[in-house]
């Protein structure tokens, strides 16, 4: 008796354990009669609406949404584990920050037959964040340019103008100070990502390719001139510097302590969720330039992936392409996650023409639809970002305890992420 | 030689009667701990092998001790090591000695209200570390902390999260979530000291503060040790806190625990380096809690 119970619970022990191994795997793949089955991980919000709108449409081609952990809290090391585990999906949503590193894994699939008959779809620079020697690995949904969101009530009270040029801005710096001791033009980007953003618009590329090898240029000229500035500003007491996404930089926008933002096109509703005090009170106006360089920086936006082992990359990458380009999907996207479209079509969307009641009534849109034409296209993702993002961050960490300087910031990201390159075995140039 | 013959069946016997019941806990432990322990042993032995920009995927290949030898190059994750051992070192000792002064506190015959406290000590352990932390984050958060608060107003200039202070306030949130966890551990071997020994000990002119010190804390020497390896334990594994703490500290490092560094290294796909970061902070935490049982089992007789 006693022996049959232990086999039994062994058994029942085996049972359970092959279950849960089993209900781990993700279906990757197609099934040769019937609708083609492709999987989609996700997490930004109104992609599964968008799904579901696919699905009613195109019964032959299938798609089972998923949805997963923000990518930057977990998502991506759930898609890294799983691809290591041969139970990837089909589709996956990557930010372009985080491409080049699923890129560089050798993680996606080569999809430029079937999207390159699309490309002029959508801005040339666009596709540099979702391939690499103009092959392409996924299809961009939204992109991030950057704008000047300001207190116009503010600025209007202290005669300030709203500054077109990075000169200027300092100029009004100095002014917001003299015009209220306690108040500051800007909070001090610390945050590695939103930080990129600068570098972008400065011409300093942090990565690039040279034939077969990476080039990590953080420490270069033009990127010292973007970090100075930063730096010179925060020397003269002329920025605040809190930590970035802190509920102490939203109580300073709500009570007027910090005047404007330089950020990408998703702090407008960073700042309305979180500064909903001063609604009303907030104008959006372009980035400002370095000099006469009309361009902008991007801080965000994601791209469908398709990742390597799926079965049917021409469906899953028509998919993507519908998802970015079709009407309804891109009007639901903008409806439920509030994206810039990185398409034409859907920068043509009216629902982009709305006003906006919390910007005073400004159609804050149809100035970032402009804007996302001018982004520097000389920018290029890393292959190990996730690295480059932490060794910059701790840097940029240490910049409002003066502890550490922006260069020195850029400096340990740089011999942090080229010793990483060179440990997993890139070829990294000069 | 016959006694140990006669007993052999006996003992088979009472094996196949335990079985059932170590079974499933055997079966769990073998795959949820020894399996992925010895898988993450085998992977730190090899390394991923990339050309070129990495296009075309990777092969693993055996390493050998290559993963290691990078760890002793790994400034950041020594650095790391060095943190948690330092916690450890101020925090284990002031946690254990409150616990242990509360414990005796509750089991002196002269202490009243002792299921009050004895809940009341329990309640942090009962909230969940990341909900303490985010609260303590708040606390210590330099713009928004009610105590930074107070002591600026009467001209202090006081923060919490300051390159050397971080240790100390990482202690302190550790302090206070474990002290009860283990107060209760050490209370409950104190209960289990027969009447008859204190009553001995009283007979014998040994009362009160003397008592407790030289009868009671020697007699729950077993509990105080199990404690003192938890903790032991529990600090090198420190994650939790200090991962929300960085939302109020930047200056908190992403590689702040050898736990935060390995979690550094999954992210960045490095597999293999993770770990072998993963077993080396094992071995550590195995070599020494053996050195604490040797140590103590020595001092013993």
């Amino acid at each position: 008796m006693l022996n049959r119970n232990a086999r039994l619970t062994a058994a029942a022990a085996i049972a359970a354990t092959g279950l849960a191994l089993t209900g781990c795997s993700g279906t990757t793949g197609a099934s040769t009669s019937g609708p083609v089955s492709l999987t989609f991980w996700g997490w930004a919000a109104g992609y599964e609406k968008s799904v579901a709108l696919w699905n009613e449409s195109h019964p032959g081609i299938q798609v089972k949404y998923e949805a997963i952990t923000d990518g930057g809290a977990g998502g991506y090391d759930k898609m890294f584990t799983a691809a290591k585990a041969g139970t990837a999906p089909c589709l996956a949503q990557i930010g372009y920050e985080t491409f080049a590193s699923f890129l560089a894994a050798g993680l996606l699939q080569d999809v430029s037959e079937h999207a390159a008959p699309r490309r002029a779809e959508f801005p040339d620079w666009v596709w540099g964040n979702v391939g690499i020697d103009g092959k392409i690995f996924g299809v961009p949904v939204d992109t991030a340019p950057m704008g000047l969101f300001y207190r116009s009530d503010l600025f209007k009270s202290a005669k300030i103008e709203a500054p077109k040029t990075w000169e200027e801005f300092r100029t009004a710096a100095a002014a917001v100070k003299a015009a209220d001791p306690k108040s500051r033009i800007m909070n001090l980007p610390t945050d590695p990502y939103l930080y990129a953003g600068f570098a972008w618009q400065g011409d300093a590329p942090w990565f690039g390719v040279s034939g077969d090898a990476w080039t990590v240029s953080m420490n270069s000229a033009a990127n010292s001139k973007v970090a100075g500035y930063w730096q010179g500003l925060f020397d003269e007491d002329l920025v605040t510097s809190y930590p970035a996404f802190d509920a102490a930089l939203y109580t300073a926008w709500n009570s007027g302590e910090v005047w404007a933002e330089v950020g990408p096109v998703w702090s407008a509703s960073l700042i309305r969720d979180n500064a909903a005090g001063s609604a009303g009170k907030w104008a959006v106006a372009p980035m400002p330039r370095w000099d006469t360089a009309d361009s902008v920086g991007n801080s965000g936006g994601s791209a469908t992936a398709v990742m390597k082992g799926c079965a049917n990359p021409k469906e899953a990458t028509e998919f993507a392409l519908w998802m970015s380009t079709d009407d309804k999907s891109v009007s639901n996207l903008i409806k439920s996650a509030a994206i810039l479209p990185a398409s034409a079509s859907g920068l043509a969307n009216p629902a982009l023409d709305a006003p906006e009641s919390y910007y005073g009534g400004q159609a804050i849109y149809q100035l970032f639809r402009a804007e996302s034409a001018k982004v520097n296209p000389n920018w290029r993702w890393g292959p190990v970002m996730s690295t480059t993002a932490s060794a910059l961050g701790d840097g940029l960490g240490k910049v409002p305890a003066k502890s550490a300087t922006f260069q020195d910031a850029l400096n340990g990201a740089q011999t942090g992420t080229v010793s990483a390159l060179q440990a997993q075995g890139f070829s990294v140039g000069k | 030689m016959s006694p140990v013959t006669r007993q052999r069946p006996s003992r088979l016997r009472e094996l196949r009667r335990a079985a059932p019941f170590v079974l499933p806990f055997l079966l769990l432990f073998v795959v949820v701990y020894l399996v992925p322990a010895g898988y993450s042993v085998v992977q730190s032995f090899f390394a991923v092998k990339r050309s070129g920009l990495g296009l075309g995927g990777a092969e693993t290949v055996f390493a050998g001790l290559g993963n290691y030898v990078r760890i002793f190059q790994d400034a950041d994750f020594i650095a790391a090591l060095g943190r948690v051992g330092f916690i450890g070192v101020v925090q284990v000792p002031v946690m254990l000695g409150i616990a242990l002064v509360l414990a005796l506190l509750l089991d002196s015959s002269v202490s009243r209200g002792r299921r009050f406290f004895r809940i009341a000590y329990f309640v942090p352990y009962g909230l969940p570390g990341v909900i303490a932390a985010l609260v303590w984050s708040f606390l210590y958060a330099p713009t928004l902390s009610p105590i930074t608060g107070f002591f600026a107003s009467i001209g202090v200039d006081l923060s919490f999260v300051t390159d050397g202070a971080l240790p100390f306030s990482i202690a302190n949130i550790l302090t206070w979530a474990w002290t009860g966890y283990n107060t209760i551990l050490i209370f409950a071997a104190l209960q289990a000291i027969p009447e008859e020994t204190m009553e001995a000990a009283a007979l014998d002119g040994c009362s009160g503060w003397k008592a407790a010190l030289l009868i009671k804390v020697p007699l729950i020497r077993p509990a105080l040790l199990l404690t003192l390896v938890f903790s032991i334990i529990g600090t090198a594994q420190l994650y939790n806190e200090p991962v929300t703490m960085k939302a109020v500290a930047p200056n908190l490092s992403s590689t702040y625990t050898p736990i935060m560094a390995a979690v550094r290294s999954l992210s960045a796909n490095d597999f293999n380096y993770a770990a072998a970061q993963s077993v080396v902070l094992g071995a550590l935490i195995c070599v020494l809690s053996v050195l604490v049982f040797r140590a103590s089992a020595r001092s013993v007789t």
